[in-house]
């Protein structure tokens, strides 16, 4: 078994998780400087600790209704090689040890429905974890196109 | 999921590491190549070297890649030998390195593109075998005295090493600072720096000796020093007895390369310091220290952030102003601290420049290896690149120099057969000269005297007429663009034009033009800030954001009405839609007309250009000129002008044309920076659109 400390938040009604070695932070949110002409689904650039941050906001990135922003809303900051960037979350969860053995693929239609953003399935004590694709959420592809 | 699939799933990712890799071991070759040029050693290049090719072949070897395996085998078995000898290749081997690694890459490439993978070229593997069986010169040890030979280091063993091979003169002396020294201007300091000019200083060991009633102080020095200069040259300088002045290795009796004594490499263990270099000693008798950028780059994030609380406490002030306080005395003071302010942002600027030959190493190489595998003769020459740059900006202007040089070599001198026949010299030319211009800026420009941009194949593939050299660079720099016909091995991979253009222009603030004449040549010239850190910027509020640009960039500013604003036929809607916020591109934005000093100036908002605003409300416009060419864009009212610290954004997330980076006006929110030259061209497309 091999259990590895992930953090976990909640977009929309799913619990998602992140093993948290990919976690530099969790910041909250008031409000991000919109970017005229970058993809829909990115909220704006914020500071954190004197770096400039582009945010995505995943409520947009999974095709989700925006919703009032409320003082729950956390930002995940995520280092993903050498970029760094934020990710918008409804409200962060707690930190959970996973037992990444226990991952199992997600059911082939929710791969499909999901954009190929869900790459696995935890579950703890009867809650679902799903287990997203950072990269992929931080338009990795972007980097060569 | 098949097993195929997934295996192509790997060498996808096997290809896009290796090339990584590949690419690294160049650049530790051409880090090695440069150091032998200057006679100095990189222990750490080699072992960087060493590192890549090793793990370039358990990759190789993971996918079953046979030929790459034995290639990067060969490769660091002669390596090995290197670091074993401290750190040192000659040219040779270095010039079958290379071989080898293109060998390496031409074959990641043919895994990448799932293609056969050829054998090792023929007598490769045999020629690094024999370069490694050569052993990469056995290093010779001076003869230095015993109670030096245990306080060096290896690097220092090296340079000893190193000054035998060329036969340098390597000499040992004292120096007794001392009352009487001092009186005339004799201390170490410049004894230092006026051997540092006569020579290679190797070693400075300090010793205590008694004080005497005669002025000495109690400490005398020990040099062991590499020069060419004369025993009573060093001795007057050392204010020493000419007979104090010893020589180690003997001008005439130099032993070249005779060996007389194998160099014991048994001490290397930890990273030796790196080798002295002639540049690197202080000209006038400073001391030199060696930062690492990062720590300069920490220091520049905390005067950031006091420049930021300076605004906020301007605006306090301001605020305590407003509700009838007098602050004469308190603002007196933050004027005394603007101005302190400034000058240590300027003291901190100077720390981190650097002479942009510095930066310019890898090219000559580069050239030489260029030249070799498009079988061109050609020449890279420097011209005026003592002029010094911000550390910063130097290594993001590399890549495109390195981009432009490399299409120089590959498109643009002719085989040399053409250009013997045209009455040209045989030998290309590829010049790179650096000019400082007014305001703080430096232009390097990129000269070769090949055959000359074809304009009229360019128009043909850009499918519009090229009528002036704006427009060319315009259609060379777009993305994508390319000339190439048949792809060769260096060019026409990774970096394009675009990118020449983004990082001179967008990321560093600067501009890119060319000049170009067929059959005699083309010059680019990038024209880019000395420093990045600090900008003098135009704030202003557009639509529910505020912007800044560079102050530079901006002819003048006025106040305009809507009735002032002419507005041709078809000039299209200025209302947004909300499908085009949706479309995460700009809409199709109204150019207008206006009439300024005479002339008509096409005339756009700046919100709606950017949609996020209708610009209803707009009543003031910003005029840039570019090439000769107006334009000017509404915003709806000026902020002020500041100093602020611009950061580049280049996430890939937020890369988009018109933005070049980010800005702090002391809210503790990113203000965008905009390159409105760049959003010029953007509404001059829409508009013709």
């Amino acid at each position: 078994m091999i259990r590895t400390l992930h953090v976990t938040f909640r977009v929309g009604t799913a619990d998602y998780a992140l093993p948290a070695a990919q976690v530099l932070h969790l910041e909250s949110f008031v409000t991000a400087t919109h970017v005229p002409g970058a993809p829909p689904y990115v909220a704006g650039l914020v500071q954190v600790r004197g770096r400039v941050v582009p945010v995505v906001d995943l409520r947009a990135r999974f095709g989700l209704p925006p919703v009032e922003r409320t003082i729950d809303h956390r930002v995940v900051v995520v280092q993903v090689g050498t970029r760094v960037a934020g990710l918008l979350v409804d409200s962060a969860r707690e930190v959970l040890q996973l037992d990444e053995t226990s991952f199992e693929k997600p059911p082939e239609v929710i791969e499909r429905q999901s954009a190929g953003f869900v790459t696995a399935v935890a579950t703890v004590a009867k809650r679902l974890f799903l287990l997203i694709d950072v990269p992929r959420i931080i338009g990795e592809e972007l980097t060569h196109g | 999921m098949s097993e195929r699939v997934d295996l192509q799933e790997f060498i996808g990712a096997f290809a896009v590491e290796a090339e990584e890799i590949v690419a690294a071991a160049n650049t530790s070759l051409l880090e090695i190549d440069v150091a032998i040029g200057q006679g100095t050693v990189r222990p750490r290049a080699v072992r960087d070297l060493f590192r890549a090719l090793h793990t370039i072949k358990g990759l190789a070897g993971m996918i079953g890649v046979e030929p790459i395996v034995e290639i990067a085998h060969a490769l660091e078995t002669l390596v090995r030998a290197a670091d074993g000898a401290g750190g040192v290749l000659d040219r040779r081997a270095v010039e079958v390195a290379l071989q080898g690694i293109g060998a390496i890459a031409e074959r990641v490439r043919a895994v990448a593109e799932r293609e056969t993978i050829d054998e090792a070229p023929e007598g490769l593997l045999e020629a690094i075998a024999e370069a490694a069986a050569r052993g990469c010169a056995p290093i010779a040890m001076a003869p230095i005295p015993p109670e030096w030979h245990a306080r060096l280091s290896p690097g220092e063993r090296q340079q000893l090493a190193l000054a035998l091979q060329t036969s340098d003169p390597v000499w040992t002396l004292s120096f007794t600072p001392s009352e009487t020294n001092a009186s005339r201007g004799i201390t170490i300091a410049s004894v230092r720096a006026r051997l540092g000019a006569v020579g290679e200083i190797v070693k400075v060991i300090p010793r205590a000796i008694a004080a005497t009633a005669g002025g000495q102080t109690g400490v005398a020095f020990d040099l062991l020093i590499i020069s060419n200069a004369t025993q009573a040259v060093i001795a007057e300088i050392a204010a020493t007895e000419l007979d104090g002045v010893i020589a180690v290795v003997a001008p005439a009796a130099a032993p070249g390369r005779q060996i007389t004594e194998v160099m014991d490499v048994t001490g290397v263990g930890a990273e030796p310091p790196a080798p002295i270099e002639r540049d690197d000693l202080p000209a006038v008798g400073r001391a030199v220290v060696r930062v690492e950028l990062s720590r300069l780059d920490e220091l520049q994030d905390q005067l950031s952030l006091l420049i930021v609380s300076r605004f906020r406490l301007e605006r306090e002030i301001s605020s305590l102003a407003e509700l009838g306080h007098d602050v004469r005395r308190i603002r007196e003071v933050a004027q005394i601290q603007g101005r302190q302010l400034r000058d240590l942002r300027r003291a901190i600027l100077r720390a981190r420049m650097v002479p942009v030959s510095e930066v310019l190493e890898p090219l000559s190489l580069l050239v030489r290896s260029l030249a070799r595998s498009s079988q061109r003769d050609v020449r890279l020459e420097l011209d005026g690149c003592d002029a010094e740059l911000d550390k910063a900006v130097a290594d993001r202007l590399l890549p495109a120099l390195i981009h432009l040089v490399r299409n120089a070599v590959d498109h643009a001198i002719e085989p040399p057969e053409h250009r013997v026949a045209s009455g040209k010299p045989r030998v290309g030319t590829v010049r790179v000269s650096c000019l400082e211009v007014a305001g703080n800026f430096l232009e390097v420009i990129v000269t070769d005297d090949g055959r000359g941009i074809d304009r009229a194949a360019i128009a043909l593939r850009a499918k519009r007429p090229i009528d002036d050299e704006a427009t060319l660079l315009e259609v060379l720099t777009s993305p994508g663009f390319s000339t190439r016909e048949v792809p060769t091995t260096t060019s026409g991979r990774g970096l394009g034009m675009d990118i020449v253009r983004r990082i001179t222009v967008s990321d560093l603030g600067g501009k890119l033009s060319v000049t170009t004449h067929p059959g005699e040549g083309t010059a680019f010239t990038l024209r880019v800030p000395v420093t990045i850190a600090v900008m003098d910027v135009f704030s202003f509020q557009c639509g529910p954001q505020s912007f800044v640009v560079p102050a530079v960039v901006v002819e003048e500013i006025f106040e305009v009405l809507p009735e002032m604003l002419v507005v041709p036929p078809n000039a299209g809607t200025s209302t947004i839609s909300p499908a085009d916020r949706q479309a995460s591109k700009w809409p199709r934005a109204a150019l207008a007309l206006i009439e300024r000093r005479g002339h008509a100036i096409p005339i756009v908002s700046l919100g709606t250009l950017l949609a996020i605003d209708s610009g209803e409300r707009a009543r003031k416009a910003l005029v840039i000129q570019r090439n000769g060419d107006r334009i000017a864009f509404t915003v709806d009212r000026m902020i002020g002008r500041q100093e602020v610290v611009v950061r580049a954004i280049d996430d890939p997330l937020v890369n988009v044309p018109g933005i070049a980076g980010a800005t702090d006006l002391g809210d503790g929110r990113p203000t965008l920076v905009l390159d409105l030259n760049e959003l010029g061209t953007i509404a001059r497309q829409r508009g013709v659109s």
